[in-house]
This record gives structure tokens, sequence and C-alpha cells, in this order.
């Protein structure tokens, strides 16, 4: 039995024990390479649900939209590695009841990023997308290109280490602790070479892209502040414009705002319709606080995010004297 | 008719250059949009939609209107020349038509001038705009919903059609006519190169999708404001202003005074209806607080108040939206969804 067929069946037996009020899945989209987020109220619509390596949103993200719709309901979840560990930060901030979730986890193999196809195919329509392995087939009216996987999967998911969800009630079969990844520390490796000057020029080009839409901000499970800095205009805390200044202090506040509690799912990046590299100042982030405290963002149910934390133990060169 | 050999495009774009700041589809790191160019090998002839849409051309994301000190206010210095378009799609002149009832020509007041806006007018009253065929619409392409066409030429200065080894160039308005008439590297097209067009046409006019019944939307939509399927519609929409800010017709925006010591400047700058903070008052209220109030307002905006107000869609079908989603929200399953809500009398989701 494939994933999704696992999954529809997780889903009827949850409805039809009573388990859950709502389900969260994905389903086939209106595009032929996108899955859309589903909510799932009757047992009987199961059967929508899918998961493939189109399956990107990291639907932990509707606990803790504004809307607050689930809100005292039992809500079902399948998750990949990567929403997994947001809904453990969520639950660990005390956003979500792990009583009142029933995770269920998918094995991910990573997901495909819509816009490195569109980038592949030279803004070409799409219509039909064939996963062979470890190659992938576009098809559009008139063409066809096979690429290698490693090319149309998210930025984030090439650098993973946990493809699979380490707190779940439900594994849609076996569950693989952490995995070594080198793509991860190559970029790393890479960006660390760089001096400041290049690296400020680097971040500067990214970031000048920005049109401050927040589509970055909205789909990340980790910024759910009822009221984000940037949409505080008493005192207003950064200029609204598009300038490279203003841009740049959005997204290095942001960066810092979810140290310690970035997952990397990759979902800004994908979100991003100006195709910016999110994820390198994230990715660094988490290195240096796995360096300096040895933890990971959402792997353990019963721990905190590191910065809603104080150990005495912890170094404190900074502190003079 | 005018036939432009494809050998002859780069002297035709900087003779274009000599006149107007062209701009011109422009891939950059593999992402597309508009900008300025002055030979034609910089121009990606490739892309239909482009991902930004040459809205930022006429109404940029931010703008810096005056700046001001001890010594007064005073305006940029804007160029001289005027701007032209080339490889402009029919849905995106036609988003600028829509865009100049607001910011142009004061559809309100049509007399009085201080509702006409300076800074649009400088840019989009002078322009020459370059319109291009659709050869190959692709499947987010619904133009067709709201009047339009992948051939359609309304708001167009000169409409081109790429014919493979050549363009063909058609004079739309007189502006048009002007500047390509005397051209040397233009010759007239003869039987065969109408023909061909012809059948172009009818093969692009093919691969449009059924067209949407949306007479009477406006009213159909009042009729449901208060029904629960906007929640169930909203529910997966984050609120990002993704959609808005690529959308070409969406045109709202903030202005804000950045000052330090005595000097400073006040900007105008893309603002959303998507953002919590475009409609909180000054007591903290907010009358769009949750999703589904601000997923309406786009939609009503779009589909029903823009016919009272200006007797047109604030949609051009480019599909744009449809393409950026981060949550694959389908305006066009939106739509369908919401004007055949009364016939089913619920919702089947």
């Amino acid at each position: 039995m494939n994933v999704t067929a696992k999954l529809r069946e997780t889903i009827r037996e949850l409805f039809s024990a009573d388990k859950v009020d709502v389900f969260l899945a994905w389903e086939e989209g209106s595009l032929p390479m996108s899955s859309t987020p589903l909510f799932i109220t009757d047992g009987a619509q199961a059967d929508r649900a899918i998961f493939d390596p189109r399956c990107g949103n990291n639907l932990s993200v509707y606990f803790t939209k504004d809307s607050r719709q689930f809100r005292g309901k039992r809500v079902g979840i399948a998750v990949k590695g990567c929403d997994a560990r947001s809904l453990v930060l969520n639950i660990q901030e005390n956003q979500v009841l792990r009583d009142m979730v029933v995770i269920v986890g998918v094995p991910c193999n990573g997901v495909i990023d819509g816009k490195k196809i569109r980038r592949r195919t030279g803004g070409k329509q799409v219509t039909e997308v064939m996963e062979n392995g470890d190659s992938v087939t576009l098809k559009g009216p008139e063409f066809s290109i096979t690429l290698d996987r490693s090319e149309v999967l998210s930025s984030s998911c090439l650098r993973c280490v946990h493809p699979d969800a380490t707190e779940y009630d439900v594994f849609l079969g076996e569950a693989r602790a952490e995995v070594g990844n080198e793509n991860r520390r190559k970029a790393l490796d890479e960006v660390e070479a760089l001096s400041s000057a290049q690296r400020w020029e680097r971040t500067r080009k990214e970031y000048e892209k920005c049109i401050r839409c927040y589509a970055c901000r909205n789909v990340c499970p980790s910024c759910y502040c009822s009221e984000c800095f940037v949409d505080q205009n008493d005192p207003q805390w950064i200029g609204g414009t598009c300038d490279v200044t203003d841009t740049v202090i959005f997204h290095l506040i942001r960066n810092l705002h979810v140290a310690g509690r970035c997952v990397e799912c990759g979902a800004c990046a994908r979100a991003c319709p100006m195709d910016i590299d999110l994820l390198l100042l994230n990715l660094k982030t988490a290195e240096e606080i796995k360096k300096r405290f040895g933890d990971t963002a959402g792997i353990r149910i019963d721990g905190r995010p590191v910065m809603a934390e104080f150990r005495e133990d912890e170094k404190q060169e900074f502190i003079m004297g | 008719m005018y036939r432009l050999d494809k050998g002859r495009f780069d002297e035709f774009i900087r003779l274009l250059g000599r006149e107007y700041r062209t701009y011109a589809p422009v891939r950059t790191a593999g992402r597309t949009g508009f900008a300025i160019v002055d030979s034609a090998g910089m121009i990606d002839t490739d892309v239909l939609v482009t991902d930004m849409s040459p809205k930022e051309i006429f109404f940029p994301p931010s703008e810096t209107l005056f700046r001001y000190g001890r010594n007064g206010i005073k305006t940029d210095e804007v160029p001289e020349r005027p701007i032209a378009v080339w490889g402009i799609r029919s849905c995106d002149v036609r988003s600028l038509s829509m865009l100049d009832r607001v910011f142009g020509s004061a559809v309100q007041m049509p007399e009085d001038d201080r509702f006409k806006d300076p800074y649009w007018n400088h840019r989009y009253g002078s322009s020459l705009l370059f319109g291009s065929a659709c050869i190959d619409p692709s499947p987010t392409c619904f133009c067709n919903w709201f009047g339009g066409g992948p051939f359609n030429k309304d708001g167009m200065d000169v409409f081109t059609v790429d014919a493979g080894e050549y363009y063909l160039l058609e004079p739309v308005s007189g502006k048009g006519q002007e500047f390509i008439g005397g051209l040397a590297c233009l010759a007239p097209a003869g039987e065969s190169e109408l023909d061909l067009v012809s059948a172009i046409a009818a093969e692009a006019a093919s691969r449009m999708p059924e067209e949407e019944d949306l007479k009477e939307a406006g009213r159909k939509l009042s009729d449901i404001f208060d029904e629960p399927v906007w929640s169930e519609l909203s529910a997966k929409c984050v609120n990002c202003g993704a959609c808005t800010f690529c959308c070409p017709t969406c045109h709202c925006f903030d202005i804000q005074d950045e000052s330090q010591g005595s000097e400073g400047r006040r900007v105008r700058i893309w603002d959303s209806c998507m953002f919590p903070i475009f409609t909180r008052e000054a007591s903290g209220h907010n009358p769009r607080a949750l999703s589904k109030e601000r997923v309406r307002q786009r939609i009503m905006h779009k589909y029903s108040y823009s016919l009272e107000n200006y007797g047109e869609f604030l949609c051009t079908g480019c599909g744009r939206c449809v393409l950026v989603c981060p949550v694959n929200l389908d305006i066009r399953d939106v739509l369908r969804r919401l004007l055949h809500y009364r016939a089913e009398g619920k919702c089947n989701g």
C-alpha cells in the first residue's frame, strides 16, 4: 500500500473512532505540480487526501495563524519530518496542546519546489510531472525535460537531516532517525569561506529582491506573534519601503526571532515569489545554536526552545568582568 | 501591418531607445520582470507572463513623492524621455488601462486635476505600448473570462505578433502609427504573412479555457456577503500579500513620512488588504480582523465593487496569483464556487 492509501485509511479510522474533529492533510492542487492544504471534517472525505513530493506545505502553520480556527478542536495532522518539528516547537511554546492533536507521520524523501521547475522550463507551463526513481520528467505542450530529482527538490530538503517525524502517534512506514547529509556542511563551508564584505554583498543581493509581501513570515509556523514588529506603527520600528536598508532589517530581525525555533522546513523559500534564498541564514543560525547549546529546534517534546531557557553552565563570555 | 525581420530587431530596439526609455521582459537569475533595455539581446522573448507585472514600471513598489526640509519641498527630477514597453501582454495592457481609471483619469471627477496622480500620469500618459500576442497561452491564463484574449489589442499602441522569422507589427493607436510609420527597418506585410497571423490566432484561441459566466457576478457576490462560504474559502489562506503584489491591477498603497532631524521624505509604498494593519484603526479596533474578512474584501473589490465604481472587473485573468499563492488558493476555483453558491444551495467542498 502506498503512503497516500495508508494516509486515507488512517484518516477514515480516526474519524470512525471519533478521535478527531478535523484532519489536516494535502490534496491535489489546481496546477500540475501542486498540492493544496485540505481540512477534512468527515471521514467520507478521506479519499481526497494525498501524500507525495508535491506536498510541500507545512500544515502546522494553521495552528498558529491569527484566526486560530482550530482552537478547542481535536486535530489530526499529517506531518513530514520538518512539519513535525514545527508542531513540537508549537507544543513546547504552549500554542498547541499535545492531547488535542493526533500526529500522523509520513515518510518523506523531499518535496518539489515548483519555482525550480518553472525556472528550468524557462517559465513554460508544465502540464505533467512524472517521477521515476531519481529522475523527474516534466512535460508541456511542446517539450519534455528529464532532470535529476535533486534539481527540482526544495533546497531545504537537499540539506535535510530529519526527514521523518520524531514525535508522532501513528507513522505510515518506518520512521528514520537523524540521517547524515553532507550538503548541509557544504553549504555552510561555502558561506563561511567568504569574507565579511563578500557575505554582505551576497546578503544585500538576495534581500534587495524583497517586495515585502511577507509570504515567508505568513507560511512560517514559528512566526505567530499576534502583532508582528513590521505591523506596528506606534512606534514604527522599521521603514516600509523596498529599499534594501529596510528589507534587510526585516529579514535579519525575523531571522533572530526564529533563532533556535526555525526547523528549516523551507516553507519560506518555497513561498517567496521573488526567489530569495531565505534558507542559508537560517541554516547558519541553526548551526551556531547547535554548536553553542547542543540543541536542535523541535526535536524533543519535553524540551524548550533554546532562547526560552537559561542554564547556569551556559557559556557567558560576553559578560564582562 | 508591417514586417520586422528578427535580424533587424536590435536596430529597432535601438531606434526606440533614442526616443524612449524602453522596458521589456528580462530574465535575471531565473526570474522575469520588466527592466530597461538598450539592445535586443537583453530581452527575454520567450516569457509569456513575467513573474512581476509591468505595473511596477508605472507604479513602483516604493516611490519618493517629495523631499522636505528647512528649505521647503522639492520633488526628485523625473527623466524626460517617455516610457516605451516592448513585449507586454494583453492582460497587462488592459490592467494598466484599469489602473489609469484610478490614478490617471479621475473617473469620479474628470474635470478636477487635483484627483489625477501626477506621478502616474507622467509615466503612463506619454507611454508607448508594444503589446505582444500570446502564441502559446498557459494553463493559468483566463483572460477570456473578462473579455480579453490572446490576440486582444485593447489599450495597445502597437500590436505585435511573433511569427517565427519575423515580427508583425500593427499600429493600433495614432501614436503607434506615428512611431512605426516611417521606420526603415519595417516593410509592409504581404497576404501570406496576414494568413499566418490568422492561423496563429486561431491556434492560440483554441488553447484558452472554457469561459466562466460572469454576468451578474457583482450582484451575486453582494447577495452572499454574509454567507459562511467565505470562512470555508479563506480557511487555508495565510494572508500574505504575494497575490496582491504580483497582481497587475491591485493598487492599494500607504503613504509614510521618513524623517531624520529637519529633513525627510514622503514615500508611497504598496500596501495589501491581506495585512492586518491595512484596516487597523487608531483605537486599535480592526474591522477586518480575520482572514475571512480580508479574503472577502479582495474578492469583492475585484469582482463587485470595481464593477460598481468603474464598470469593469479589477482582474484581467493573467494568472499570476494562481502561480504565486503559497497554498494554491486558486482564484478561479474561488470565483467558480462563489458564483455557483446560491444555485447549489450549499457548499460542496
